[in-house]
């Protein structure tokens, strides 16, 4: 063929002139259309054509046309026909991605004495998509950028190896561009690493990861290592060693769910977390000499996995978006509200917030001083690095549009590792580290400027501050009413109490704020996290409402413990100055639980029940610091209302230390047992549990699941049929063209349409199907995680080891066995 | 060039920094500025530190400073002006004047030559020759700066007022000789040549600048700079030949921080040669030569009060490394200065802190001032408003609260964290934005976009609190006026067909302008001189207009937008009942007005509906384009749409919501129409919007006509 090809170059009439008639020009082999006809069948194509584009979206079309492709090149063999040239150069044309162009990097030619410039930029004409970079050295020795870009393909960029390869398979040469090589997975991708996987592969492996499956490819050699289904989706991935696992496993987190495959593809890892995985990062958090697995999903919580141990847990206020490790057991995280920040194991060294989401994270040490940096990539362009102990920027620079990735490689191949940062619209810059006689100095001077100017401004403010007492002691003189004076004895009180659901209101828990005299509360904000749509709330009573008492609901939507940090400014009726008494609260976990006062209510079915060897004593105490109770409880068996509609809730303690926490929310009932945990410091606790009414809808849940494996299998060969009839139709339709049979060819590509719209439809109803056991597969790792949630330490792995096992062999009443006595034995 | 900051004052008001005239010819200057506390410093570079010539006692504030002097000698006697008293300092720091003028306002805008002062309290302009009063002049709106020409060719001094009515007034002797109309209301005028001539340069707070040629009965524009890419108001000019080329150039000094350097090509025109921003709004700006000899400089005064130099001197980089690493130890043992001293005072402030808050026991607390410069004004082009607030000591959050509808767009900066909170709008006299702004980094500016809806008023409250201990707020309130959208306009097309309302009734003049003054922005809050007035605004959403004549006992108010002629009769008659007068209220209108607006507003809705179509493409486009490798096969209207898409996109967020308002203007419209012919068609709104959706005009206007 490519004989043939270098050989033969028939003109090339695209299928793009039927698109568009005005391009049409006048062909020399086909004279014989009539003008009128032509342009009716020109409409006809363009129309029929813009139907097939869409069936490309839907089904996939490329790899299709790749297959017919191969057809083609079978019967090119055997008879050498320019219409079937034309045929092959066309579906060539759609296959391949086209236009992309390098732009010549710029050597880093200026001094790096002065300021850290970029000392390569390059231009990829290819989108990239945000946290979807990396890169690796396939061949072991290159390093090669990669990355997903648009239409479910990832492009790998090599400018050092400037060599023709076949281009088949996967792996396919840009037209234009001969450093980029792009590689077609046909799936949006969501996630992807590279890094070396196997002992036996020459270099490193590319794991590109979808919302299905997980493919694990061999770029050198052009072929694939494994391609599993998985089930639970990959939102992210990150490949390393895992504590005391021997080889490397590339760890994927999809919905509620972490798996980790060897080289072979064999899963030797499997846990559940709390909700949907958005980050992960390896890094020795113990300090233990092993990796231990940090995971950041949508419930805002940043887990930490020794193995399938979980071995801590901080909860931030927002989805953790992205994780990077520093150095040792320090790690920098980041939120979807903007927040960037950095942890020394579970205590926050530093973070800031901007408006801006941070897009990437990484660590790099940019200044040389031997400590990385926290690199963040901004989703306005902006590329700064932190340092590491303070989160003082120390170096910042600006792309045109949001940054899509930040990583790190030697690609110069000098021996020197660069900081890579590409934006979305393909525009990579390299950083070279500074070298040490800059003295961690990367500013330029007008940063210096800045720095002054700071300084000095502090200083005025602190003159300012200064004046302000002076004036004080001095005594008042201008004792004018629109300046704010207000009387020296003025304290503020706060009280925060629950209030069931009136007929007015829903249930809160109110937050009272009160002045001891005359004066009044203009305004109250209230900022924390968490509990808010954002992060504050604004209580601003209109001018004849005006009192010295503001009371504010709160309803906290989950059970954390959050701090308020209150700004109350007070001042006189008519004042337009306003002192502002700056106050924090703590609320503690379980605030929306009221005291019940009569128990005649039906008693919660579900229950769990554990035994504890410490006093009531500490049991009244862990009550009282977790529940807004009025006067207090010295005795440990309660009953409260939960303000949130979710029942009773009653807990008792027997006197050989059993604690019983009825209640039908299992999620509750897994906070409280892991709160009492950590206050007691009970490091193994194993429980005994029964939620009848959860157990059943889970049970309901799982047969939805075998229902909706099947409906997907009977789809997905539904599915292939067709593509198999749009296949012949589109020959049969074109061949008619060719031979000037308008009307079968009408006929053809109307028959295609009606198909294609099939299709279009039955893409629906998968999708619609896939979605719904996506959400089924959610709750059943819910489900597990919960189990294990109702116990602590080594009972809690044994029983979310036992209830994979039971899912595993398909054991449905094992399953409950477990989760009901923490063993599956019995 | 590079910027060096030079030292620190109090907060600083326009035009309070000067350069003393230079006494060698290679010798650097003076520098010569006023600040809030009052204080005059006088200062001059040696070795990249400032040291002191002159600092004065604090004071009242001080909002102008001037230098003067006999004719014929160096302009170098130091004059400021604070409250209602004139002060004058040799350079030496002698107080050789204390002049109390009598007028009744605080002094806004000064300007001395020679013997002779020119002095203007917001509508009041006076003029003294050697402290005795000469001349006076009441202007019809606030002034906001003077200047005063004085040449050869003029036979006697031509004071310029600078009016915020879009007017700079040419006096002679008490007299007005003409005005001349600007396009924006003007903030700031300058001599052109600073020895004479006849030409004045004038900046408006829209961002305008434009040089007119005064002559004895007339005047000509040379030329006018638009603010196309919507940088702040104008607070400073001055003359300077930076550049070099032997022709002086222009600097500017805005609002948004900007510093600008016009310079002139071979043609008259002048082009921008430099800009840089700094983060503050520049109160004064001077070319000159400060830092280093022969090196000249472009020297600003900021409003927190730092003095800051671009100069042409490089600061690095030629002189070879070695110069390089002591420039960089100079800052840095500034630095270590600074740290120092802020430790000790960090120390004192504790101890007043505790004293504040344990020892000593007062018996109030007196909240300590500070002083907000902010503006709020309508931005022409995209029909919003922007508050930008200003506070020295840096702003630690901000509280926005507002009892009408208006929507929060955006703030400029990075490090600010925006949230909004849930409102009581149900209640009487709820809150419908209750929004904080939290600054992350050092703030001293902030600027924030609002929109507003015509019809719907009442004020947005700001509480401002800055990083200041004791922690204190100030509130700042700004009114949303009816007809917030529109503005001022020296004359409007009487050709239009018009819709009038016409009032009669027992009402002053007075009283008449301040219902006047409280539905439409810029009016004079004085109540105008002579029986009767008229105003011309135009909306600068939809371009419609209105006119407002009135006296005593008499208002009549054309326009051809009929929602602006039902909402001013709403709130006039609403006004007038509160104060019990009995109004005779006429309508007159004019069904050809509502085609006409249509049709003022058709191209930018069909504008707006192609944008949103072509916007709507865009995305498929470009999945399109990438599947099949290029775009050669598409049609060229697509084939432009991709080319096009990012400035498509972001004309799109520009114009984000333009759409909705059109819509929003055209249903009232319709709805006021037919109001004022006593019927109710609420029920037929949802038809108007469904045409609108298949939008056509002529489909439009029968629906109009029709309906």
């Amino acid at each position: 063929m490519e004989m043939l090809s270098i050989l033969h170059l028939p003109p090339l009439e695209s299928l793009a002139a039927h698109l568009n008639p005005q391009l049409m020009t006048p062909s020399s082999r086909n004279p014989t259309l009539p003008l009128k006809a032509d342009h009716f069948q020109s409409a006809m194509t363009e129309r029929t054509n813009r139907a097939a584009t869409l069936a490309v979206r839907a089904l996939n079309m490329s790899s299709m046309l790749a297959a017919y492709q191969a057809e083609l090149c079978e019967d090119m063999a055997t008879n050498l026909d320019p219409v079937l040239w034309e045929e092959i150069q066309l579906i060539n044309w759609l296959v391949n991605l086209d236009k992309s162009q390098t732009f010549a990097a710029k050597a880093g030619t200026r001094s790096i004495a002065t300021m850290l410039v970029p000392i390569f930029t390059l231009k990829l004409n290819h989108k990239i998509n945000p946290r979807m970079v990396t890169v690796g050295k396939f061949d072991g020795v290159h390093p090669c950028l990669t990355a997903a870009t648009q239409a479910g393909k990832v492009f790998i960029h090599n400018p050092h190896a400037r060599g023709q390869r076949p281009a088949a398979h996967r792996l396919s040469q840009s037209t234009q561009d001969s450093d980029i090589s792009l590689l077609n997975i046909n799936q949006a991708v969501t996630c992807l690493t590279a890094g070396t996987l196997g002992t036996n592969t020459t270099g490193d492996t590319l794991l590109v990861g979808s919302q299905t499956n997980l493919l694990a490819y061999d770029v050198h050699d052009n072929a694939d290592i494994f391609y599993r289904e998985v089930s639970d989706g990959a939102n992210a991935i990150v490949l390393g060693k895992l504590g005391d696992i021997p080889n490397p496993l590339a760890i994927i987190g999809g919905n509620c769910a972490l798996q980790g495959f060897d080289s072979e593809g064999n899963d030797h890892f499997w846990t559940v977390t709390g909700d949907n995985v958005r980050s992960l990062v390896l890094c020795d958090f113990t300090g233990d000499g092993k990796n231990e697995l940090l995971v950041g999903s949508e419930d805002f919580d940043i887990r930490v996995f020794k193995e399938d141990e979980l071995v801590s847990e901080i909860t931030e206020n927002e989805t953790v978006t992205s994780l990077c490790h520093m150095n040792g057991s320090r790690f920098g995280y980041a939120l979807a509200n903007g927040t960037v920040g950095v942890y020394d194991r579970t205590a926050r060294s530093w973070r800031i917030k901007s408006k801006n989401h941070a897009m990437s994270i990484h660590a790099f040490d940019l200044d040389a001083d031997g400590v990385d940096e926290l690199i963040t990539g901004w989703s306005n362009g902006k590329i700064d690095a932190r340092s590491d102990r303070t989160g003082e920027v120390i170096f910042k620079d600006n792309f045109s549009s949001s940054v899509a990735g930040v990583v790190e490689g030697d690609y110069r191949l000098d021996g020197q590792k660069q900081l890579i940062c590409t934006s979305i619209e393909g525009e990579v810059r390299g950083y070279l580290p500074a070298s040490k006689d800059l003295k961690g100095n990367l500013m330029d001077s007008s940063a210096e400027q800045d720095l002054i100017r700071e300084l000095s401004h502090h200083k005025q403010n602190l003159l300012l501050e200064l004046r302000n007492y002076e004036e004080n002691a001095k005594g008042v003189s201008e004792t004018n009413s629109g300046m704010g004076v207000i009387p020296a004895n003025t304290q503020l009180q706060t009280a925060l109490s629950v209030r069931p659901a009136t007929e007015a209101q829903k249930a809160h828990v109110e937050l009272s704020i009160s002045t001891p005299n005359e004066t009044i509360i203009r305004a109250v904000l209230i900022f924390a996290e968490g509990i808010f749509e954002g992060e504050s709330h604004v209580v601003h009573p209109s001018a004849q409402n005006l009192s010295g008492c503001v009371r504010v609901p709160i309803v906290p939507p989950k059970d954390i413990p959050v701090d308020l940090h209150i700004k109350t400014f007070v001042g006189g009726k008519t004042s337009t100055q306003f002192h502002v008494f700056e106050i924090n609260r703590q609320l503690p976990r379980f605030s929306m639980y009221d005291v019940a006062v009569d128990s005649s209510a039906a008693q919660p079915t579900g229950r769990v029940t554990f035994s504890i060897n410490d006093r009531p004593q500490r049991v009244v105490m862990w009550l009282n610091q977790n529940f807004l109770l009025p006067e207090g409880v010295d005795s440990p068996e309660v009953t409260f209302n939960s303000l949130r509609g979710g029942g009773l809730l009653s807990i008792s303690m027997a006197s050989n230390g059993q604690i019983t926490l009825r209640t039908d929310d299992i999620d509750l009932a897994g906070d409280l047992v892991q709160s009492l945990a950590s206050f007691l410091a009970i490091e193994d606790l194993s429980a005994d549990a029964d939620f009848p009414s959860y157990f059943e809808e889970l049970h309901t849940t799982l047969t939805e699941v075998d229902e909706f494996h099947s409906v997907h299998q009977k789809l997905t060969a539904a599915m292939a049929d067709h593509s198999n009839y749009i296949r012949n139709m589109l020959v049969q339709a074109e061949d008619s063209r060719l031979m000037g049979d308008m009307m079968n060819m009408k006929k053809r590509y109307r028959e295609l349409y009606d198909l294609n719209r099939d299709l279009i439809n039955e893409y629906k109803i998968r999708s619609n199907n896939h979605n719904a056991l996506l959400a089924c597969l959610k709750s059943v790792n819910q489900a597990i995680q919960r189990a294990g949630r109702l116990r602590v330490g080594k009972p809690k792995n044994q029983v979310i080891s036992a209830c994979r096992d039971a899912i595993k062999s398909n054991n449905v009443n094992t399953l409950f066995r477990t989760m009901r006595a923490g063993t599956a034995s019995s | 060039m590079e910027h060096l900051n030079i030292a620190m004052v109090g907060a600083t008001s326009q035009k309070t920094m000067r350069l003393l005239p230079r006494l060698g010819k290679k010798a650097t200057q003076k520098v010569a500025i006023a600040d809030h506390d009052g204080i005059v410093t006088c200062f001059v570079m040696k070795r990249g530190e400032a040291v002191l010539v002159l600092k004065t006692l604090p004071w009242q504030k001080i909002s102008r400073l001037d230098l003067g002097g006999a004719a014929g000698t160096p302009q170098e006697k130091i004059f400021v002006c604070s409250g209602s008293r004139i002060r004058g300092f040799t350079k030496k720091g002698k107080q050789f004047l204390t002049f109390e003028v009598n007028l009744a306002r605080d002094i806004n805008a000064m300007h001395v030559l020679g013997a002779n002062l020119f002095v203007c309290a917001s509508y009041i302009y006076n003029h003294y020759c050697d402290c005795k009063d000469q001349d006076y002049y009441l202007s019809g709106d606030k002034i906001n700066d003077i200047t005063c020409l004085s040449s050869e060719n003029l036979t006697r001094f031509v004071p310029v007022l600078a009016c915020q009515d879009r007017v700079l007034r040419v006096l002679q002797r008490s007299e007005l000789a003409y005005d001349i109309k600007v396009p924006g209301p003007p903030s700031v005028l300058e001599l052109y040549n600073k020895d004479g001539g006849e030409e004045i340069l004038y900046g408006t707070t829209d961002g305008q600048i434009g040089l007119v040629e005064i002559g004895e009965s007339s005047a000509a524009t040379k030329w006018e700079i638009d603010n196309d890419k919507k940088k702040g108001g104008i607070l400073c000019i001055d003359t300077y030949d930076i550049i070099g080329d032997g022709v002086n150039d222009i600097l500017v000094g805005r609002d948004d921080g900007t510093v600008e350097v016009y310079g002139f090509d071979n043609s008259s025109e002048p082009a921008l040669r430099f800009e840089h921003v700094l983060s503050e709004s520049v109160t004064s700006i001077q070319g000159g030569c400060v830092g280093k000899e022969s090196y000249d400089e472009v020297l600003t005064a900021t409003y927190t009060g730092w003095v800051t130099g671009l100069t042409t001197e490089l600061q690095k980089g030629e002189l070879g490394p070695g110069d390089e690493v002591r420039i960089s130890k100079e800052t840095q043992s500034k630095v270590e200065a600074l740290r120092v001293e802020l430790e000790q005072l960090q120390a004192q402030v504790l101890q007043g802190r505790q004293l504040y808050y344990q020892t000593f026991q007062p018996t109030i607390f007196i909240v300590p001032n500070f002083s907000i410069n902010d503006t709020f004004t309508l931005c022409q082009d995209d029909a919003s408003y922007s508050l930008t607030l200003e506070v020295q000591a840096g702003i630690d959050n901000l509280l926005l609260q507002s009892d009408v509808p208006i929507e929060l767009l955006d703030v400029d900066k990075d490090f600010v964290v925006v949230s909004l909170s849930e409102c009581d709008s149900e209640q009487p006299n709820g809150s419908f934005l209750l929004a904080t702004c939290r600054c992350m980094a050092y703030t001293t500016r902030l600027k924030i976009k609002v929109r507003t809806i015509e019809g719907q008023y009442g004020t947005l409250q700001a509480y401002v609190t800055p990083r200041l201990q004791p922690r204190t707020c100030k509130v700042r309130q700004y009114q949303i006026k009816p007809l917030s959208l529109h503005q001022r306009t020296h004359s409007i097309d009487q050709e239009r067909p018009m819709n009038r309302l016409s009032l009669v009734g027992q009402f002053s003049f007075a009283e008449i302008h301040s219902w006047v003054g409280l539905c439409l922005p810029e009016v004079p809050d004085k109540t105008p001189a002579g029986a009767n007035i008229t105003f011309y605004f135009h909306n600068t959403f939809l371009g419609t207009q209105l006119e407002a004549t009135y006296c005593k006992g008499e208002g009549h108010f054309k326009s051809d937008n009929i929602s602006t002629i039902s909402i001013l009769s709403d709130v006039l008659s609403k006004e007038a009942t509160k104060r019990r007068i009995n109004l005779n209220i006429l309508h007159d209108i004019n069904d050809d007005s509502v085609s006409q607006t249509l049709k003022i507003i058709h191209p930018k809705l069909e504008y707006q509906l192609l944008l949103a179509k072509k916007v709507q493409l865009i995305d498929a486009l470009k999945e399109l384009q990438v599947q099949e490798g290029n775009a050669d096969f598409l049609i060229p209207e697509y084939r432009s749409i991709l080319d096009d898409s990012t400035i498509l996109l972001e004309e799109y967020k520009k114009h984000s919501a333009h759409l909705e308002r059109l819509y929003g203007m055209i249903t009232d419209l319709f709805i006021d129409k037919f109001q004022f012919k006593g019927r109710n068609v609420k029920t037929k709104v949802s038809s108007l919007l469904g045409i609108l959706d298949n939008y056509d005009l002529n489909s439009l206007l029968d629906f109009f006509n029709e309906a």
